[in-house]
């Protein structure tokens, strides 16, 4: 390998390419020293590991002419130093000639750069992933210099296509999903809007039925009650003992009397000692309520989560998933703020305004008439905003889950926004939804900001009524001083309350219709249900009969009469075009439904005598869209088997062809697959479920297009383990092309929800009827693709 | 380029050959006598079972072999193989935490056994706890740093890790 003499010049200043590219990245001085007259600068590249794997920081600089760098990891010694200067760092160059290659090789954590010459390679450098986007530019620069711009090209536009077209499958299925779940939700919001009586009715109930779920907890509730009784009662003590101190001290006092100053200690201890006994009573009472209701959330929320894992598949395909979120989060969350703080306020305030109207009433029943007087009026007040509040509020409700319902949509749909470059219009879509919450929290809003003020005139012509009334009672005599001051600290105190009660009215709104919400969720009942005396079927034989199976999504009929006996270990192939029913028949035998009429049988029991989950260990389904869940590739290959061996789930995901691609990926069988496997293609996403359902060894094999998303090479190696797999199961096998139910040992051809022929692949290609439609229909477009490409 | 050194692998009935050469190759001559250059060697189990089972895999990502377990192997060869491991599994070990940002994504300073690094934690979720007390964060770029056990760090590098959660 030639390299450069050590004799250089600084570079030429006026050189265009060179202040270009400095301008882009500030190289080491020493580096720059090193060019030479008219060399132009191509690539730069920085590297971070030294030989000993020791973080470091070190430059490849990439000329039209040369490749200078720090010192490489490792390097065959005849390459010349180029540093003058006592350095740690050795800078060597090697010239450039047709036949040299620059290679990255990326592993797990650490990346090697490799510089290689006709007889093999050179240098090579080690890198982090944090350098990778650099070290690969250069390598890319590299590559177009010695080839040419023009083969560059092509390749990258072959590869970002190949990429395009992945996406584009994945960006497809996910935008089914969404639209399907969509159009539920706002059938359900117009319910809301059209009925806001009828739900506020059901909604007190609903409110009332959550304090059921305070039984289990009912000593420390009750606790509480008392504790908010007494607490509430002390609060009244200090505006009462203001009264003997107005009269018997401070007036005769005034008057000249000699009242003796320790009185007033007496007073003053008092004062302090209910103030402290209501501070130590509201702060106990605090916390014992507190602790009731968020056991009464919690509560809530497992037995409104377990009871919707217990609800049949039909329930979730009609429901918003952020709606179903926001009803085990946010809504018990609510409850248990209303429980927690709006009922103990609501029923001391209650507590307090009785209390106090009785305390008024014994000091003096008149000047208590006379202070109470404005009071119906605001009782009538309040009643007259409710509903006016009451319905905005449950418009800005709406309004809210709507909101959040468009983000529930578009987040996990994010590559079909991003595909179809719609990321402006979801931006508008969400403006819109946040501009209608935005409008009814400010009708709410007029409402109150008219409403609240209201209530201080009120209070404030209140105690103006107070002070004239009393001014002129205190002239005739019949009220002392005193007791004038204390009606005011209290109707100070009674209005406060009046007004943080009215305050509490949305906030009991809100907390009922969560409850109504709640309740709505636990009443549902699961379509699916389990027997009332289950029949744990153990290992099945998996003998199926089906005899005249109807089924109905809603009111639409999709299978009308379906007679089928599949035996024991026999394949079956389920064919047929597009929407002809197939997987609802896989679904039926998986009950994840039942049918609307005739009957299911596996070793002749009718599967709805069977216990569910018994039955389901039977099963092994890969079903048409593959979900993983967000966790390692070990726990979702065992996700049906979470005991199984280390040695088990290898074997397994092998037999599902995906044992190689798990080795490839950043931590093999340790690494975590995003939410939904969202890292992953569809085809590795279809193999690892192949493998879960493999782990399972079931009996009774469902595989719903288990390898549509796999290219037809992957396809064959994955076939081959499924067919040694299907030996001794009972199959049920739906697969698009036709060529992957060679095996089966009877194909069931069905056309719009009824079974139209049955027979083996040859005898129906014999009978020339649909089957054999479909068979030349694809073999010819095989053909046309295979001639044509 | 010359194999610097063959090792026959001896206890277990493999049937091939690993060679290393200079750069950091390895090859491995399969049971027909094809040579497979540059092989990778992948833990199967890196976090869960660090000592489990070994593959090594062509640059093509087709395997070749498949060793249960690195103790079944001779010394040599274990030695070699755990070598070429330790490239792969890079993983540095933070010995202080210097200067942790406040504000998500965080931006770490650290002293680990490979020096200085400066890196960028793009969230929370990136740094794991594990129930022994050792942690492990992995930076923007998916570089992992490993903390042994939280606990024998000095007092102001665990009070900014444990702010940093
Ligand atoms: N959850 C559902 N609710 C209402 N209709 C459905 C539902 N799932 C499927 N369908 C309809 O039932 C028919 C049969 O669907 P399917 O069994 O999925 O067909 P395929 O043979 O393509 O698997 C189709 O017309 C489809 O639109
Ligand atoms: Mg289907």
């Amino acid at each position: 390998m030639p390299s450069l003499p050590a004799a250089s010049h600084p570079i030429d200043g006026s050189s265009a390419s060179r202040g270009q590219l400095l301008a882009e990245r500030t190289l080491p001085p020493e580096h720059l020293l090193c060019l030479e007259v008219g060399e132009k600068l191509v690539a730069t590249c920085r590297f971070d590991l030294d030989a000993d794997l020791n973080f470091t920081d070190g430059w490849i600089v990439l000329t039209d002419r040369r490749l200078v760098a720090d010192t490489p990891a490792s390097f065959d010694g005849d390459s010349r130093s180029l540093q003058t200067a006592p350095s740690p760092k050795q800078t060597h160059s090697w010239l450039l000639a047709a036949s040299t290659r620059v290679d990255v090789h990326m592993r797990a954590a650490v990346g090697r750069i490799e510089l290689a010459s006709g007889d093999g390679i050179v240098a090579s450098w080690l890198f982090t992933p944090a350098r990778a986007k650099e070290v690969l530019a250069l390598e890319d620069a590299f590559d177009e210099r010695i080839r040419g711009e023009r083969i560059h090209n092509a390749l990258a536009t072959r590869v970002a296509k190949a990429t395009n077209a992945r996406d584009q499958s994945q960006a497809i299925e996910s935008a089914a999903l969404t639209d399907g779940s969509k159009n539920s939700n706002d059938d359900e919001t117009l319910d809301a809007i059209s009925s806001p009586e009828s739900t506020s009715g059901a909604s007190w109930r609903s409110l009332v039925r959550i304090l059921t779920f305070a039984k289990p907890h009912a000593g420390m509730a009750i606790l509480g009650g008392l504790l908010s009784l007494v607490s509430t009662a002390v609060t009244l003590v200090p505006p009462y003992l203001t009264m003997p101190l107005v009269d018997k001290v401070l007036i005769p006092r005034q008057s000249g009397e000699a009242v003796p100053f320790s009185m007033i200690w007496w007073y003053l201890a008092g004062l302090t000692g209910a103030a402290l006994a209501a501070w130590l009573l509201s702060w106990a009472q605090a916390w014992t309520l507190a602790w009731v209701s968020e056991r009464v959330a919690a509560d809530l929320r497992v037995r409104t989560y377990s009871h919707m894992q217990s609800l049949s598949i039909d329930f979730f395909s009609g429901k918003r998933t952020g709606d179903l979120m926001s009803r085990v989060g946010s809504d018990t969350d609510r409850i248990n703020t209303f429980l927690s703080v709006n009922l103990i306020d609501f029923s001391s305030n209650v507590l307090l305004v009785l209390l106090t109207a009785g305390v008024l009433i014994w000091i003096n029943p008149l000047l208590a008439l006379v202070t109470l007087a404005p009071f119906p009026l605001v009782v009538w007040l309040v009643y007259s905003v409710r509903s006016r509040l009451r319905r905005g509020f449950i418009r800005a409700n709406v309004a809210w889950s709507d909101m959040t319902s468009t983000l529930a949509d578009t987040i996990p749909g994010i590559r079909v926004v991003k595909a179809f470059a719609q990321e402006s219009r979801e931006i508008d879509r969400f403006r819109t939804a946040n501009d209608r919450v935005l409008e009814a929290n400010d009708r709410v809003n007029i409402v109150w900001s008219f409403f609240g003020p209201l209530i201080s005139l009120f209070s404030e012509a209140g105690l103006l009524v107070v002070w004239g009334a009393g001014a002129w009672l205190v002239f005739s005599g019949t009220v002392t001083v005193g007791a004038l001051t204390a009606f005011l600290a209290y109707i100070a105190r009674f209005y406060g309350r009046i007004e943080s009660m009215i305050r509490m009215v949305p906030a009991t709104q809100r907390a009922a219709a969560s409850a109504h919400r709640i309740f709505e969720l636990l009443d549902c009942k699961p379509t699916v249900a389990e027997s009332p005396r289950p029949i744990n079927p153990g290992r099945v034989q998996g003998r199926i009969e089906l005899s005249g199976v109807h089924f109905r999504y809603g009111s639409r009929e999709v299978l009308h009469g379906i007679d089928l006996v599949i035996e024991p270990g026999e394949m079956i192939g389920l064919v047929g075009t597009s929407g002809s029913g197939k997987t609802t028949l896989a679904n039926l035998i998986c009950r994840f439904y039942d049918p609307s009429s005739g009957t299911i049988t596996v070793d002749g029991k009718d599967v709805r005598d069977l216990s569910i989950s018994g039955y389901r260990k039977n099963l092994g389904c890969v079903l048409q869209e593959p979900f993983l869940f967000f966790g390692t590739v070990t726990e979702n290959i065992a996700y049906g088997q979470p005991q199984a061996s280390r040695e088990q789930i290898v074997a397994a995901a092998r037999a599902a062809g995906a044992h190689e691609f798990i080795l490839a990926m950043p931590a093999a069988y340790d690494s975590r697959v995003g939410e939904r496997g969202g890292s992953l293609s569809g085809g590795e996403r279809q193999r690892l479920s192949i493998a879960r359902a493999l782990l399972v060894d079931p009996s009774i094999l469902v595989l719903d297009e288990a390898t549509s998303s796999v290219d037809a090479e992957t396809e064959v190696v994955i076939q081959a383990a499924v067919d040694r797999l299907v030996t001794g199961r009972t199959t049920i096998a739906i697969a698009h092309r036709l060529s992957t139910l060679r095996r089966a040992n009877r194909l069931v051809v069905l056309d719009a929800g009824t079974i139209i022929e049955t027979g083996t692949h040859d005898q129906l290609l014999a009978a020339e009827g649909a089957y054999f439609r479909l068979y030349h229909a694809q073999t010819r477009a095989a053909l046309e693709a295979a001639t044509g490409a | 380029m010359k194999s610097s050194d063959t090792i026959p692998p001896a206890r277990t009935p493999t049937e091939w050959q690993l060679e290393q050469l200079r750069h950091g190759h390895l090859d491995l001559i399969d049971r027909h006598g094809q040579r497979h250059s540059n092989v990778d060697v992948v833990r199967a189990f890196p976090i869960s079972v660090p000592a489990g089972p070994i593959a090594i895999v062509a640059a093509d990502g087709t395997e070749l072999a498949w060793i249960d377990s690195l103790a079944l192997l001779d010394a040599p060869l274990q030695s070699l193989l755990l070598k070429e491991l330790a490239v792969r599994e890079f993983l540095p070990v933070i010995k202080r935490i210097e200067t942790v940002s406040d504000s998500e994504p965080t931006e770490w300073l650290v002293s680990t056994d490979r020096g200085l690094r400066r890196f960028t934690v793009a969230h929370t979720d990136d740094i794991l706890r594990l129930p022994d007390s050792s942690a492990v964060i992995t930076d923007s770029f998916g570089v992992r740093y490993l903390i042994p056990s939280v606990d024998v760090l000095d007092a102001r590098s665990r009070r900014l890790f444990e702010t940093s959660l």
